[in-house]
């Protein structure tokens, strides 16, 4: 492993967000309604010079109010995933661990499913009833991911296969509660079955709810980098780490709760999109190398510009409907799962 | 991946180094984050038509809608609404619908904004509708939420009866400016419901299932307007769920073994079709129903909360009921029209128009 300095971490970090740039451009252009490369130029220039009233109507409205808005929250959902996957990775010391195979993403949407059932019970002001959704999210991820952690030990110990198992049971269990919910619930009007199990990111969260997802990343994400050292140290093994001063109590402890944290506020707002995590952070290892400090911000720009192509793509590939940008994901994710599977095998 | 790192010792220079970094690059993504809220707040939704008149009308989801005057241009996000357009005739202003609204023909041509569950939000901005008109049963509260946000005012529907779709289209007619256009419509409307109702009147109904799907086997439940439907053609559902779209097992079918198999096609041969297929399955040969081909084929129309819905439900009446329909009713001979001919023969020519649609052409 090469020694970490702070000058290559930054420019691994500049490289990638001049591609997530290009990427939001080209995501900003594409979409059902044509707009111009040229005039999509044009306006931003305006924008950023603050002529703001020159701009043509039509592109305002489409391009600041509902493409960027969608990319942004793209980004937030993506960078979470993604380094929620990173640190599942580490802490359970197996390569195919990530929120959606392990069932944690959808523990956290059926605990946002609960939330919005109990909701109009309780006599709650508008902005904390909003809030209602991601604390349910969170609590059910937090929920699974210790079931799983148990449900995975054996004699003591993290075992891959049974974790993975686990797992694997666990996601299958819970989609099952959430085909009930979403079935006995006629007349709910909520969002359909393929939002919670596949994810899309059209519909923009409330006002409280994007900015606690956008606070609650930087605190979960700075939280778990504090443990990155610690999480090198762990791929040796719990044993090994503990004789070599880690406390691996705590370590487990701050990243179960903030990578908790990451996926029930990605899921409350955007579904549970799969394999962004698993995906991610192995392109990012084979990239810039297993060294946590600098793969677990890598993987936080990797896992935005994952989540914004497959969004771009979901959005433009049967325009103008829309496909579940789980589904993009899945198609690129699932080989991946086998081949890493098969690899591992062998 | 699981090699042991070498060479790993945190120092105290790390770890600032490590801090610095975190948070430059945190510093980076919240640049980007703020500067583009900040650039929202500069560029507050705007009403993609700028038109000085506004009206508010309460829709029948209890918001408050403010309607630009007048409704030149309207989205549909549902193949009854986009019916409910062209039955009033105030198609031309009709810009866009969903990729279901396939009813009348001429809807097929209508810019396309996606499906009524997920419609492209930028297609429906980029039409500049004074109005987008939703139904509560089929879209999503958060398509209506994303438009309010969006600055474009939608009116929502939500029939759950006959009556109510009769109602709710007089009351849509006013809130485009057409209110004559509505009242006519509903006056034959209810005129036709009126007729069929004396012409059945002593009958004891038939008692039917009818099929929404059949593989998985699916039904109405008591709440929905189709049940309301059937009821107004001298027929009730031998379902008796609270469910809107219950799943039912053949088992609980033969118990209950209905007199008719009601089922609703686009097409009268695909219906005779579906009873063919359904009668070849195990288990089918133990209804009476399907051993003496009682069954009854109606358009497609009785699954959709539009006008039309009333030539279905008369359609299907003269199926079960033959015997109301050979005679004309003794009284008010004079005021009712000669009852529409059977939708079937309708379908066949897809252009045509179902006929008390045209009388309310005639009316306008």
């Amino acid at each position: 492993m090469r020694p970490l300095t702070l000058s290559r971490l930054l420019a691994h970090c500049a490289i990638l967000s001049a591609i997530l740039f290009v990427v939001v451009v080209i995501a900003l252009k594409l979409g059902a309604v044509p707009v111009s490369l040229y005039g999509l130029g044009h306006d931003l220039l305006r924008v950023l010079f603050r002529q703001t009233s020159q701009l043509s109507s039509e592109y305002q409205l489409i391009i600041f109010d509902i493409r960027l808005p969608r990319i942004l929250l793209g980004i937030f959902v993506g960078a979470s995933l993604s380094v929620a996957g990173a640190s599942f990775q580490a802490l359970l010391r197996n390569p195919l661990a990530d929120p959606y195979v392990l069932g944690v993403s959808s523990g956290a949407a059926v605990g946002a499913i609960i939330a919005l059932i109990i909701e109009p019970h309780l006599a709650l002001a508008p902005a904390v009833a909003a809030l209602l959704t991601p604390i349910g999210a969170f609590l059910g991820a937090a929920l699974t991911v210790t079931a799983v952690y148990f449900l995975g030990l054996r004699e003591g110990q993290i075992d891959s296969a049974t974790l993975l198992l686990a797992g694997i049971i666990s996601a299958s269990f819970l989609q099952a509660i959430i085909m009930f919910f979403m079935s006995t619930l006629t007349g709910g009007n909520y969002r359909g079955i393929a939002f919670w199990m596949m994810g899309e990111l059209q519909t923009q969260p409330p006002h409280i709810v994007s900015l606690v997802l956008r606070f609650g990343f930087f605190l979960a994400a700075a939280a778990i980098y504090t443990t990155a050292a610690d999480l090198n140290l762990l791929l040796a093994g719990e044993q090994e780490a503990m004789h070599l001063g880690v406390d691996v109590r705590r370590v487990r402890l701050v990243v179960y709760i903030a990578a908790s944290l990451l996926t029930g506020l990605a899921v409350s707002v955007s579904g549970a999109i799969g394999y962004v995590g698993l995906l991610v952070p192995h392109v990012m290892r084979l990239l810039f190398g297993s060294d946590h400090r600098i793969l677990l911000p890598t993987a936080a720009f990797g896992g935005a510009i994952a989540v914004v192509v497959a969004d771009t793509l979901a959005r433009t590939v049967v325009s103008p409907s829309e496909l579940p940008v789980g589904a993009m994901t899945a198609i690129a994710g699932a080989p991946l799962f086998l081949y890493l599977m098969r690899r591992r095998l062998a | 991946m699981c090699s042991r790192p070498r060479g790993f010792v945190l120092t105290r220079k790390d770890a600032r180094k490590k801090i610095l970094a975190r948070s430059s690059g945190a510093a980076l993504l919240l640049f980007a984050a703020s500067s583009c809220s900040t650039l929202q707040a500069q560029t507050p939704p705007v009403s993609p038509v700028a038109a000085p008149v506004y009206k508010d009308y309460v829709d029948e989801a209890g918001r408050t809608v403010r309607v630009p005057q007048p409704v030149q241009r309207i989205v549909s996000l549902a193949p009854s609404l986009t019916e409910t357009i062209y039955a009033l005739g105030v198609q031309d202003r009709l810009v866009g619908d969903t990729d279901y609204c396939d009813y009348p023909p001429d809807a097929q041509k209508k810019t396309k904004v996606g499906g009524a569950i997920n419609p492209s939000l930028e297609q429906i901005v980029a039409l500049r509708p004074d109005l987008v008109l939703v139904t509560k049963s089929l879209n999503l509260i958060e398509t209506v939420h994303a438009l309010d946000n969006l600055g474009v005012s939608s009116y929502g529907t939500d029939p759950h009866t006959v009556q109510e779709i009769v109602s709710s289209t007089e009351r849509l007619a006013g809130v485009l400016g057409v209110p004559e256009a509505g009242a006519a419509l509903g006056a034959d409307l209810e005129r036709h419901l009126a007729d069929l109702q004396q012409r059945l009147s002593g009958l004891s109904p038939r008692r039917v299932l009818f099929i929404v799907w059949s593989d998985p086997l699916i039904s109405v439940g008591k709440g929905t307007f189709i049940a309301d439907a059937l009821r107004l053609a001298g027929a009730t559902s031998i379902v008796d769920s609270a469910q809107d779209w219950p799943h039912m097992s053949l088992e609980e079918v033969v118990r209950l073994q209905p007199d008719f198999l009601v089922f609703a096609a686009s097409h009268s041969d695909s219906g005779q079709n579906d009873f063919d297929v359904l009668a070849a399955r195990p288990g089918w040969r133990g209804l009476d129903a399907v051993r003496n081909r009682h069954f009854a084929v109606i358009s497609d129309a009785v699954n959709r909360p539009a006008p039309r819905i009333v030539s279905a439900i008369e359609d299907l009446a003269r199926q079960l009921h033959p015997e109301a329909f050979s005679t004309q009713p003794d009284d008010k001979e004079k005021k009712i029209p000669p009852p529409p001919p059977p939708l079937l023969r309708v379908l066949d020519s897809s252009m045509q128009v179902p006929a008390h649609l045209e009388v309310c052409a005639c009316a306008l």
